[in-house]
């Protein structure tokens, strides 16, 4: 049984938790606390890390980390991004400078995006349209860099299974062309 | 994070006295639990905003470690260090959950820091 790191990142908002508990097959364990900034419009937020875990059909385990979103924060990114198999960095299209965020991560992992496969989920891209899909592709190609950009809704247990499809058939790929 | 300043002062005080008041301690920091620094002493340069974000991602840890293992609330965390220690412990104030933070060298004493953390914590909860 082969055992996989996936770490969940982004915006504060975006449902790293939620992403986390939609498709978790144990119980998750939560690090949120009571929420003091004005600025977000959210009652707690994640300040230490979530944590859950799935079991894949051939009996591979997937073990799920989340970080906190605010980059007070980045030095739990550094500790819980060692040893990972991917990144998935979720990105909330409705809070006011999508693009901006993704930076901040693509900054934050610069060094882990060398090696290890990423896919970037943008959630409420129905209700906010803007930037495109086509926006966040022409932004990581800026910092030569070629990642899938899919639109999520990640209470839904299938659109987060997608995305960890997807950055398996990454990895398969670089391993491929490796 | 909207606390009073008169509040604010007070929890200074605090910290201050603690610093100045007991060999060793580099810095003292409360943080809410979200890992905002509300008030800081420090006596060299340490920065209250990292100190504070951490605080609050060791102390969340901490938590959930008590309740995945069934041995009630958390109430504190001790990162012992070849070179001192970092105490993290939980205060209330004005009605509010914060965490309280001391860094310190070899020279501190252990024991006596969480004994004062304990008094100030009193202190604090009474305003």
């Amino acid at each position: 049984m082969n055992e996989y790191k996936l770490v969940f990142t982004g915006t504060t908002g975006a449902g790293k938790t939620t992403a986390i508990n939609a498709i978790s097959e144990t119980a998750t364990i939560v690090t949120d606390v009571a929420n003091t900034d004005p600025t977000l419009a959210k009652a707690s937020t994640t300040v230490g890390l979530d944590f859950g875990q799935i079991n894949l059909a051939n009996g591979d385990r997937v073990r799920l980390f989340g970080t906190p979103g605010q980059t007070r924060f980045d030095f739990m990114w550094k500790i819980l991004v060692k040893d990972a198999f991917g990144l998935i960095i979720l990105i909330d299209n409705s809070r006011p400078a999508p693009l901006e965020d993704l930076e901040t991560y693509l900054n934050g992992f610069s060094q882990e995006l060398q090696t290890i496969p990423c896919v970037i989920g943008v959630g409420r891209t129905e209700t906010h349209p803007s930037p495109t899909l086509d926006d966040f592709s022409i932004k990581l190609e800026h910092q030569n860099l070629m990642l899938p950009v899919i639109p999520v809704d990640v209470r839904r247990a299938e659109d987060v299974t997608m995305l960890i499809d997807i950055l398996m058939a990454q990895a398969e790929a670089d391993l491929i062309t490796a | 994070m909207n606390t009073p300043d008169h509040i604010r002062n007070i929890a200074y005080t605090e910290c201050q006295q603690l610093l100045d008041n007991h060999s060793g301690i580099m810095a003292v920091v409360i943080a809410s639990g979200d890992g905002f620094d509300l008030t800081s002493a420090t006596s060299r340069s340490l920065d209250p905003a990292r100190i504070a974000a951490m605080a609050s991602s060791i102390s969340a840890i901490g938590a959930v470690v008590s309740q995945e293992v069934s041995l009630g609330k958390s109430k504190s965390v001790t990162v012992n260090t070849e070179d001192g220690f970092v105490y993290i412990t939980h205060i209330e104030l004005a009605g509010t959950h914060y965490i309280l933070n001391v860094v310190a060298g070899q020279s501190a004493i252990l024991a006596q820091v969480i004994y004062q953390c304990g008094e100030i914590g009193k202190r604090l909860r009474s305003i």
